[in-house]
């Protein structure tokens, strides 16, 4: 039996720089990203990340190095590529004097799809009943949904998402995520930029660092968290008289105080405290994540 | 290129024009400034009052206001009999009446006042005509007239009465790319659809979609402005061709604006420093008479167009503009739009 060829990456980039002047947006990145990945590339404002989206989107030229998405590279062979991918962007750019149905229309005729494509993605994304509504007329998370609508129109193998919940409620927010999760398990690849760390934790198989232009780290959120030993494993303990107490696991006498306190009935809660991602971007780079470069 | 991106990005960007307020406001105020223009120099118009006397469908009184057009306002009165008629002339109520025969037309009797203006003299001519017409015959052959126009008569005086609505058709063109398309263009831009739709469609068919939106729109207002103020056209093909050549250069150039301003509220505070100098420049076309002011005006393609869309327009061809004004209008154009793809391709939009 012979093997299979291996599928080529999704998304590869190789010693991508981008300058805007003297300013190096992206400095030599490289990354490559499977198909059928959900895989975030982390870092604060300004740090290159809708840079590298709009290069892949064939948006923008790279100074040098390679972008190829789904084995062409871009922006050069991008009309090979163009029905296979697709973006939800940071700004709700939607045609807002246009009703929802417009505007998808209008993608549908720009991809040569058939009509009845819209119907099916308003359904999917719970906007069916909005159809006819002047998008100006709609709420955040409505806006972000058609958007995510007008990104499953052609659906694309490549979807690329530019920060897509920020802004949003929490239940939209899990809205979007779980549509995220079901488009992956149907095969599509995400390549998702964010800088909520929870999120990126939840969704993410692997997730890149990015600050100053430059990858610091990649590899899956569990060994990013183990291997850095970013931030000790504690337990949060609320005490039977309403005292709250941190107790470092890692320090024998904090761990028998524990021990103790269980052994005499005095714990009402107890939450472990594991390293986050944002502990790890610290760790990495001296700044948190909300910092802006 | 897809000419089925381009159309879908034109119906779209026609759509949005029709819903922003601020893009109709701007397309509907040169032509209501045409229109009411007109409809005062109508008013200046001598009225020539007219009594007719006929006892049949009217047919004369019909062909008579159509004989007068827009040179001159009758004010027409039907009368019962020749009599009544007379009384009218003769109290000067009227400046001349039409008595046609009851049968056998063509055949009529006319009354002029003693004091009868000019024009009521001069309608006169215009009465056998009116009656052959309506007995649906020949009117009696007419030698060709040509106005001979004096030596010393400016481009302006030439062009007479016709000027406010070429005026207006100046202002139209100038409204359109200078501000209609920048705006649409800059918004896109702004608002990031313009991104959306690069991931559908090439910068070119986006591009494309918008001048060609701005040619749509240039043409039929134009074409509104024509029957709106009853411009009469001396050359209707020359018209039309310089006309387009005019909008399809100007959008070029309000493409770029779109593209280099930041945005839209940058396009409305400069819409002034934009639009002014094209309203100095046409109104330079008519009064500039020095060398250097005059070859200055030359090697630009709007004062070459408004000389052209003059020539159309009055049979005296007051600047007599010929293949020098079309090679400047093309090297313009074509210059502007390599430009544009350019800046397009370096903005990375």
């Amino acid at each position: 039996m012979r093997d299979m060829p291996a599928l080529p990456p999704a998304v590869a980039v190789e010693d991508l720089t981008k300058r805007y002047g003297d300013v190096r947006a992206l400095d030599a990145v490289s990354l490559a990203v499977e198909p059928g990945e959900i895989f975030g590339l982390l870092g604060p404002n300004g740090a290159g990340k809708s840079t590298m989206i709009r290069i892949l989107t064939g948006r923008a030229k790279p100074t040098s190095g390679h972008a190829r998405v789904l084995g062409h590279e871009v922006p050069r062979e991008l009309e090979a590529v163009r029905a296979q991918i697709n973006l939800v962007a940071e700004t709700p750019n939607l045609y807002v004097r246009s009703s929802a149905r417009e505007n998808l229309e209008l993608f549908c005729k720009l991809y040569g799809l058939p009509g009845r494509r819209v119907a099916e993605v308003l359904e999917q994304v719970r906007l069916a009943d909005a159809a006819g509504r002047k998008v100006k007329t709609f709420s955040t998370g409505m806006r972000q949904r058609l958007l995510l609508a007008r990104a499953l129109l052609n659906q694309p193998r490549v979807l690329f998402l530019d920060e897509p919940t920020r802004g949003l409620d929490p239940q939209s927010a899990r809205e979007l995520r779980d549509a995220v999760t079901s488009l992956a398990a149907g095969g599509a690849t995400i390549f998702l930029t964010t800088h909520d760390m929870t999120e990126a934790d939840e969704l993410c198989r692997r997730v890149a660092f990015l600050a100053d232009g430059r990858i610091v780290a990649l590899d899956t959120p569990r060994e990013l968290k183990l291997s850095l030993r970013a931030g000790a494993p504690a337990a949060d303990v609320v005490l039977d008289d309403g005292a709250e107490e941190r107790l470092a696991l890692d320090e024998p006498g904090e761990a028998a105080r524990l021990h103790e306190l269980i052994g005499a009935q005095r714990v009402r809660s107890i939450h472990s405290r594991e390293p986050t991602l944002a502990d790890v971007f610290i760790a990495l780079t001296g700044r948190s994540l909300e910092d802006g470069q | 290129m897809s000419p089925r991106r381009i159309l879908a990005i034109l119906v779209k960007d026609v759509r949005e024009a029709w819903r922003d307020g601020r893009i109709l406001v701007l397309l509907l105020l040169p032509i209501g400034v045409g229109v009411v223009s007109t409809l005062l120099n109508e008013e200046k118009l001598p009225t020539t009052r007219v009594a007719v006397v006929d006892q049949r469908d009217g047919a004369v009184t019909r062909e008579l206001r159509r004989l007068a057009g827009t040179s001159a306002k009758l004010e027409l009165e039907r009368v019962g009999d020749a009599a009544a008629a007379r009384r009218l002339v003769a109290d000067e109520e009227v400046d001349l009446a039409v008595v046609v025969a009851p049968s056998g037309a063509p055949r009529a009797e006319i009354l002029v006042g003693a004091d009868a203006s000019p024009a009521a003299r001069s309608l006169v001519e215009l009465v056998p005509i009116a009656l052959a017409r309506a007995a649906g015959q020949e009117p009696p052959a007419r030698p060709p007239v040509h106005v001979v126009a004096p030596a010393d008569q400016s481009p302006g005086e030439l062009i007479g009465a016709n000027f406010d609505s070429l005026f207006t058709v100046l202002l139209f063109v100038i409204f359109v790319a200078l501000m209609v398309v920048p705006m649409q263009t800059a918004e896109e831009i702004e608002s990031g659809t313009f991104g959306a739709l690069r991931l559908a469609a090439t910068g070119p068919e986006i591009l494309g979609a918008k001048a060609l939106a701005g040619y749509l729109y240039g043409a039929a207002g134009v074409g509104l402005t024509v029957v709106l103020t009853g411009l009469e056209l001396h050359d209707p093909l020359l018209f039309c061709t310089a006309v387009l050549a005019l909008i399809v250069t100007l959008v070029g150039f309000g493409l770029l604006l779109g593209l280099l301003l930041p945005n839209t509220s940058a396009i409305n505070t400069y819409a002034g420093f934009l639009i002014a100098p094209f309203v100095l420049l046409a109104g330079a076309v008519f009064t500039f008479d020095s060398a250097i002011g005059g070859a200055i005006l030359d090697v630009l393609p709007f004062t070459q167009s408004v000389k052209l869309i003059a020539d159309s327009i009055s049979p005296q061809e007051p600047f007599g503009a010929g293949p020098l004004a079309w090679l400047v209008i093309v090297v313009w154009a074509l210059a502007g739009y390599v430009i544009l793809a350019r800046i397009a391709s370096r903005r990375e939009l």
